[in-house]
C-alpha cells in the first residue's frame, strides 16, 4: 500500500485546510477514501454504527495535487480507506494558508501515519523551513469497504439553489437559541423558507427568485400537518424538518470559495445539500428529517 | 529601599510579572545596592527565572532609604498572586500609570506598591511579605558549547504548529539545523497523538554556534511563557545550553536597563518514541517489566525521580543548582529494581536485564505501561504468570 501527494499551488492548498476545517467541525473521526482520481472525505454519523454517511465530499486529485502517486492493496482492491481524528488533521493542516507546498505520505512508524510534510517560508529571512506533522491513522480492512460506498438516496423532490450561505449562517444561528429544529420550505416557484415554531413566537425567513433546478412533479401533503398558506399551490411546496445545529454546522462551509450550494429536499425525509467549488470540490450534506 | 519606575517601565515590570507567574506561585524580590532581582521557581522546581532590573530602570532609586545598616539586601517573598493583582493589564499599563513607587522596609512587613495613575488616582497595594529569605539558582551560561541568538518572532511560529496539549518539547541541534520535536513519553498511546517535528536552518537565526551536538528535552508550558515575554517586548532570545541533563538558559535582555534569565531543567528523550526503534525490544521490555512485578516502591519511585532530576536543591537559604550525575541515578533505579526483584524467583536474571533497561528519561513510564498493558487488547495473561496483579496495586 502506497500513497504520495504533493500541493504546490496556493489556491488549492488554501481549500483543501478550509474543507478539512469544515470536516473537523461536523464530526470529529473521518474517512479518507484514496483512489485513482479523486480523494475522498467520508464522515458517518458518530457512535451508531454502519450507517449511510451524513457527510460525503469529493476532491478530484488532479486539480489540488502536482504530484499523486498511489497503489492499493491488488489489483481488485486499488483504493486505501483510512480513518483518523479529523480535528488533527484539520490542526496540522492550518498554516498551509501560507505554506510553501504540502507532500503528504502514507508511511509507517511504529503505527500507520499521515505524514505531512509542509515547508514553510519564514517570516523574517529568505529561508524556508521543514514543518512535518505524524498524524496516526488506522487502515480500514476490506471487509468494511462497504460501509463507505456512497450513499444511495432516493430522488429528490426538489433541487434549489441556496442564497449566499453567509446570509443563511446567520438567520439559522439566530434560530437555533430559540429552538433545535428548523423546518425547510421549497416551492417549485423559487421560494425557500426557514421556518421555527416555540411557544411564544413562530418565525420565518423567506428567500425569493431562487433557481429551480428539477421539480419532481406534485406533492401529496394528505398525511402531513402542513398550514396552507393564502395563495400557495401546496402541490407544489416541500418541505422537511430537520436539527438546526448540523444545517449550522454545514453553513460553516460558507468560507469555502463557493461557487454554488444546492438544496434537494426528499419531501419529509430527507435534506441534502451539495456545495460544488470552482476546483471541483463536491461536498455532500445529508440531513435526515425529523418526522413526529 | 524605595524606587520609583517611570510610565514606560511600568509596562516592561508588567510584562516580567507576567511572565513570572507562568513559572511560579511565590515572587523573590531581593534589592541590591545596584540593582533589584526579581526570582521565581516552578513548583516541580523544573523552572527558574531570574530578572534583574539595573539602576537605570528605575528614575529614583535610593537602596539605602530607611537607612540600614545591613549590607546584604533586602530580601522578601511575596505570592505571585498578589504581585498580579499589582500589575493587572499590562498591555494598558503605560497609558494609565504615569509612576510608580516601590518601597521595602526591612522591618515591615509589607511590601509597598503605589501606582501613580492618570488624573490624579493613586492605586496603593500593600503586599505581605511572607519570609524574608531569598533564593539562588547556580548554573553556567557563559561557558557553554552551544548558544543561538534568535529573533522571537522564529521560535513562536515555529511552536504555533505544536498541538496545545504537547506539554514537553525536544530540541535537536546540530550544526546543520536545529529540530524541534513534541516529546512523547512511551506510554501514551501512539495511535492518538500527532508527532510533529520543525526543522529550522541555521541562516534563520542572529547567530548559531553548536559546539556539541546535542538533544535536550525541556517543559513546553514555561518555553512558550518566556516566548511570550521577549515578544511582547520585543526583543531577541538567546539560547544558552549545553548536553542533556544540564539545565538550558533563556536570556531575553535590552542591554542596558534589564536582564531575564530563563532556566529550565532538560532531560533525556525517550529513543523509542520518536526514532525507528524496532518495536520487538519494546515490547519485550514490557513483559520484562511485567514479569519483574510492581511494589509499592516502585510506584513511589517516579516521584522521587522526578525530584532528583529537576536539578534543584532546596537550601535553608540558597537554592542551588544541584547536578545530579547520570551514574547516581542509574545506580538507585537498580537498587530499586534489584529491592524489586528480590521477590522474584527470576531475580538475578531480571537485574541483569534491567541493566540495559535503564529508563531514559524520568518519566513515571514504568508504572503506566505495566497497567496500560493489562487492558490492551492483545494482552495475555499468561505471560505474567505468577504475579498477582489487584494484590501489587493493593499492597501500596
Amino acid at each position: 500500500m502506497k500513497f504520495r501527494a504533493v500541493m504546490i499551488d496556493a489556491g488549492p492548498m488554501r481549500e483543501f485546510s478550509n474543507v478539512v476545517t469544515i470536516i473537523s467541525k461536523l464530526s470529529k473521526e473521518c474517512v479518507l477514501r484514496l483512489t485513482d482520481d479523486k480523494l475522498y472525505f467520508i464522515v458517518s454519523e458518530e457512535n451508531s454504527g454502519p450507517t449511510p454517511p451524513i457527510l460525503w465530499c469529493e476532491i478530484p486529485q488532479a486539480m489540488f495535487c502536482s504530484e499523486y502517486q498511489m497503489l492499493g492493496l491488488d489489483e481488485e482492491h486499488k483504493d486505501i480507506y483510512l480513518s483518523f481524528s479529523s480535528g488533527n488533521l484539520a490542526r496540522s493542516l492550518v498554516i498551509l494558508k501560507t505554506a510553501k507546498s504540502l507532500k503528504m505520505k502514507l508511511t509507517k512508524k511504529q503505527c500507520p501515519c499521515l505524514t505531512l510534510e509542509i515547508e514553510m517560508p519564514s517570516t523574517t529571512s529568505q529561508q524556508t523551513r521543514q514543518v512535518t506533522h505524524d498524524i496516526p491513522v488506522t487502515v480500514i480492512p476490506r471487509k468494511l469497504w462497504t460501509d463507505f460506498h456512497e450513499p444511495r438516496i432516493p430522488d429528490p423532490d426538489i433541487s434549489i439553489e441556496l442564497p449566499p450561505l453567509k446570509q443563511l449562517r446567520t438567520t439559522i444561528d439566530r434560530m437555533r437559541t430559540m429552538t433545535s429544529e428548523v423546518v425547510i420550505r421549497a416551492s417549485a416557484e423559487g421560494r425557500l423558507t426557514l421556518q421555527i415554531r416555540t411557544d411564544m413566537a413562530k418565525v420565518s425567513t423567506r428567500f425569493k427568485g431562487l433557481r429551480v433546478e428539477a421539480f419532481g412533479g406534485p406533492i401529496d401533503h394528505s398525511d402531513s400537518e402542513t398550514e396552507t398558506q393564502m395563495n400557495e399551490d401546496m402541490s407544489r411546496v416541500c418541505y422537511c424538518r430537520v436539527d438546526a445545529k448540523k444545517l449550522s454546522m454545514f453553513l460553516s462551509a460558507e468560507q469555502i470559495s463557493t461557487n454554488r450550494t444546492v438544496c434537494s429536499i426528499v419531501h419529509r425525509k430527507l435534506v441534502i445539500l451539495c456545495l460544488t467549488t470552482d476546483e471541483s470540490v463536491k461536498l455532500q450534506c445529508f440531513i435526515g428529517g425529523i418526522v413526529y | 529601599m524605595k524606587c520609583h519606575v517611570p510610565g514606560a517601565n511600568v509596562k516592561v515590570l508588567g510584562r516580567t510579572v507576567h511572565a513570572l507567574a507562568r513559572f511560579g506561585d511565590e515572587l523573590y524580590l531581593e534589592s541590591l545596592p545596584d540593582c533589584i532581582l526579581l526570582r521565581t521557581l516552578n513548583a516541580a522546581e523544573s523552572a527558574y527565572a531570574m530578572v534583574k532590573f539595573n539602576k537605570n530602570f528605575f528614575s529614583y532609586f535610593n537602596y539605602n532609604y530607611y537607612s540600614t545598616e545591613d549590607n546584604e539586601g533586602l530580601k522578601c517573598k511575596i505570592s505571585m498572586k498578589s504581585a498580579l493583582n499589582t500589575f493587572k493589564s499590562p498591555t494598558h499599563m503605560d497609558k494609565q500609570v504615569e509612576n510608580l513607587e516601590i518601597k521595602l522596609d526591612a522591618d515591615a512587613c509589607k511590601l509597598i506598591f503605589q501606582l501613580k495613575c492618570r488624573h490624579g488616582i493613586v492605586k496603593t497595594h500593600f503586599v505581605t511579605i511572607l519570609d524574608c529569605k531569598a533564593m539562588q539558582a547556580v548554573y553556567t551560561k557563559d561557558t557553554v558549547p552551544n548558544r543561538i541568538t534568535s529573533p522571537q518572532r522564529i521560535l513562536s511560529d515555529a511552536l504555533n504548529n505544536f498541538q496545545s496539549s504537547d506539554d514537553q518539547l525536544t530540541l535537536e541541534a546540530t550544526p546543520l539545523s536545529l529540530i524541534l520535536r513534541n516529546y512523547i513519553d512511551c506510554s501514551i498511546d501512539l495511535t492518538k497523538i500527532i508527532r510533529t517535528q520543525i526543522t529550522l536552518k541555521p541562516a534563520e537565526f542572529d547567530s548559531y554556534v553548536i559546539g556539541t551536538e546535542t538533544i535536550i528535552t525541556f517543559s513546553l508550558k514555561e518555553f512558550r511563557a518566556l516566548l511570550a515575554f521577549a515578544e511582547a517586548l520585543n526583543l531577541p532570545l538567546q539560547l544558552h545550553f549545553e548536553t542533556t541533563g544540564r539545565p538550558a538558559v533563556f536570556i531575553v535582555h535590552n542591554g542596558i536597563t534589564f536582564e531575564a534569565h530563563f532556566v529550565l531543567a532538560t532531560t533525556k528523550p525517550d529513543s523509542t518514541s520518536q526514532t525507528t526503534a524496532t518495536q520487538n525490544t519494546s515490547v519485550e521490555r514490557k513483559k520484562r517489566k511485567d514479569t519483574t512485578s510492581t511494589q509499592g516502591s516502585v510506584k513511589k519511585k517516579p516521584h522521587l525521580d522526578m525530584d532528583v532530576s529537576k536539578c534543584l536543591d532546596e537550601d535553608s537559604h540558597l537554592f542551588n543548582f544541584v547536578e545530579i550525575p547520570d551514574e547516581n541515578f542509574i545506580e538507585s533505579n537498580n537498587k530499586q529494581n534489584g529491592h524489586v526483584s528480590k521477590d522474584n524467583k527470576n531475580n538475578s536474571k531480571v537485574e541483569a536485564m534491567d541493566c540495559d533497561n535503564i529508563p531514559a528519561s524520568p518519566t513515571s513510564k514504568t508504572i503506566k505501561s505495566v497497567f496500560k498493558r493489562c487492558f490492551e487488547s492483545t494482552f495475555d495473561p499468561r505471560s505474567i504468570q505468577g504475579v498477582i496483579l489487584a494484590e501489587n496495586s493493593d499492597s501500596d
